[in-house]
């Protein structure tokens, strides 16, 4: 009789035993959203804008570059001064500090090729014509081109390397060679793609019907993923498997500056790309056919720009830290109370009527964190190294060369 | 005379449209105005997050004096803002358009909008897209 109830109990208990580790009941609609969110990693493209995108020479020349502090005024920073490899390519700064303290977070450089517009205004729109901006900007590497120029004129090994991505050795013009340094340095950051992560496990079980595997996925999480798709309606721009539609929006962050003034967000980033010479409207595009260009020929210019910015990838957040455009939120138990308790009147007035706030349970809010945790890959597999890491290079043209611009 | 008479419906089929008005392109959907009927065919289809362009042709129900011009733009009525992009209309036959530059940023339903203009007035088309 006692084994009878004691075995009684234990088949009662089961599910409550087993509960962290079981598949939540998903809708077919809410599995149909969940997939959209893969697979992953998405097929990698070749850039058209750039002739050199996914070239070898070109990615080792770029990734070079990318370490290199002689691409500073004063030789003493380099992209990888604020985008550091072990930090899913950011600092961990509430602000990204250039030659000045900047006005807005270090954004990660993880994913670019996913991205239709680049910097938090998206005042670039191709990686490498932002790749040349932080040279540029007097606050960031504060550089100019004869000076970016000589890198390559100088340096014999970098010379070497030139060659070999693009054909010919770097011309008389410091512009030109310039902006292929910026194609060269945006063929290395395309390689920058984040690994698979729990939630991508998890995804693709659900895409083919595997239940066992899709319950290894945290059950908080799964809640999580509910909210996110549903009552949250955070699907609405962290769309697609990037977790972002690249576009913006206003989501009632602070948007005035620390010196004083407003940041103009997309108002300004739209002005300054359509005043930039390197956009892909200008004569350094290398597509031909004009379809690269074509968010460019058609983006508008609206009031209710101001006070918006880039809609972030939510993959690997947990490097990412401290969130938003300038740093205000230091951890993601902030930004998902920011949601919880959002504050209507800070948002435009002529903006858009998409955000309310959430008004999240504690439970709630630990649950979506460990969705977005879920996110994240742990896995750090790039690392810092100096520019002339490994053999020297040899002189001769490589059969993968093409012809200079 | 025989041909001057199959010359002369060529030429007004090809003035007027009438001929494609009465064989919309295939595919295409439709939409109505008191004064006109619109048919538009995404090109390519609407993918969330990618341009895509219209081929439009507006059939007017009765003869119209004078040149037609399409406007073309596109909002969500319920988050109450449009798309991040200017569609350009370019005129390719009488009747007949292209609208480039088109993209649909987020899920949900999107209105697309004409506005036909003819004669001094204008006749506002719509046409509800869920992605």
């Amino acid at each position: 009789m006692r084994r009878l109830i004691l075995t009684f109990l234990c088949i009662a208990a089961a599910p409550l035993l087993a509960s962290d580790n079981a598949l939540l009941p998903f809708s077919e609609a809410e599995v149909a959203q969940i997939l959209t969110h893969g697979p992953w990693p998405p097929e990698q493209q070749r850039d058209p804008s750039n002739r050199v995108s996914g070239q070898a020479a070109a990615i080792d020349l770029g990734e070079r570059l990318f370490f290199d502090t002689r691409l500073s005024r004063n030789n003493d920073r380099a992209c990888a001064t604020c985008h550091v490899p072990e930090r899913s390519f950011t600092d961990g700064q509430k602000r990204a500090v250039g030659i000045d303290v900047g006005d807005r977070n270090t954004p990660t450089l993880m994913n670019p090729r996913l991205q239709r517009w680049y910097g938090h205004d998206g005042a670039a729109d191709s990686l490498w014509s932002q790749s040349l901006l932080p040279m540029l900007n007097p606050r960031e590497l504060g550089s100019e081109p004869q000076k970016i120029a000589e890198v390559v004129r100088r340096d014999a090994d970098f010379a070497c390397r030139y060659e070999k991505a693009f054909g010919a050795v770097p011309p008389a013009d410091d512009e030109a060679v310039m902006v292929n340094m910026g194609k060269a340095l945006a063929a290395f950051q395309e390689t920058l793609v984040s690994e698979r992560t729990a939630f991508d496990d998890f995804r693709d079980a659900l895409a083919r019907g595997d239940r066992v595997a899709a319950g290894q996925y945290p059950q908080a999480a799964q809640r999580g993923l509910k909210i996110f798709i549903g009552k949250g309606a955070c699907i609405t721009c962290h769309v697609g498997p990037n977790f972002t539609h690249g576009e913006f929006a206003d989501v009632g962050t602070p948007f005035f500056l620390a010196g004083g003034g407003v940041d103009p967000g997309r108002h300004g980033g739209i002005k300054r790309l359509l005043a930039s010479k390197f956009n892909l409207l200008g004569r350094y595009n290398d597509d031909t056919s004009g379809a690269a260009a074509t968010s460019t020929a058609h983006v508008s210019l609206e009031h209710r720009n101001f006070g918006e910015f880039k809609v972030p990838t939510l993959r690997n957040l947990k490097f990412s830290a401290p969130y938003m455009h300038d740093g205000g939120m230091a951890t993601l138990q902030d930004v998902v109370r920011h949601y919880s308790e959002l504050k209507e009147e800070r948002l435009h007035a002529d903006g858009t009527n998409i955000l309310k706030p959430l008004h999240l349970s504690a439970r709630e809010e630990a649950d979506m964190v460990a969705f977005l945790e879920s996110l994240t890959n742990y896995t750090v597999k790039w690392r810092t190294r100096s520019p002339h890491e490994g053999p020297a290079c040899r002189p001769g043209v490589s059969a993968a060369a093409v012809p200079a611009n | 005379m025989r041909r001057a008479g199959l010359l002369a419906a060529c030429l007004l089929a090809g003035a007027a449209g009438a001929q494609t008005c009465e064989q919309p392109p295939a595919g295409a959907a439709r939409a109505e105005s008191p004064r006109f009927v619109l048919y538009y065919k995404p090109e390519p289809a609407i993918v969330l997050n990618k341009h895509f362009g219209l081929r439009v042709l507006v059939c007017p129900k009765a003869p119209v004096a004078g040149p037609l011009q399409l406007r073309v733009d596109a909002r969500m009525p319920a988050h109450q803002h449009g798309m991040n992009y200017k569609p350009k209309v370019a005129a390719t036959a009488p009747g007949q358009y292209q609208a480039d530059g088109l993209l649909f940023h987020m899920p949900g339903r999107w209105e697309l909008m004409f506005e036909v203009e003819a004669a001094g007035r204008s006749d506002k088309l719509a046409a509800r897209v869920d992605l």
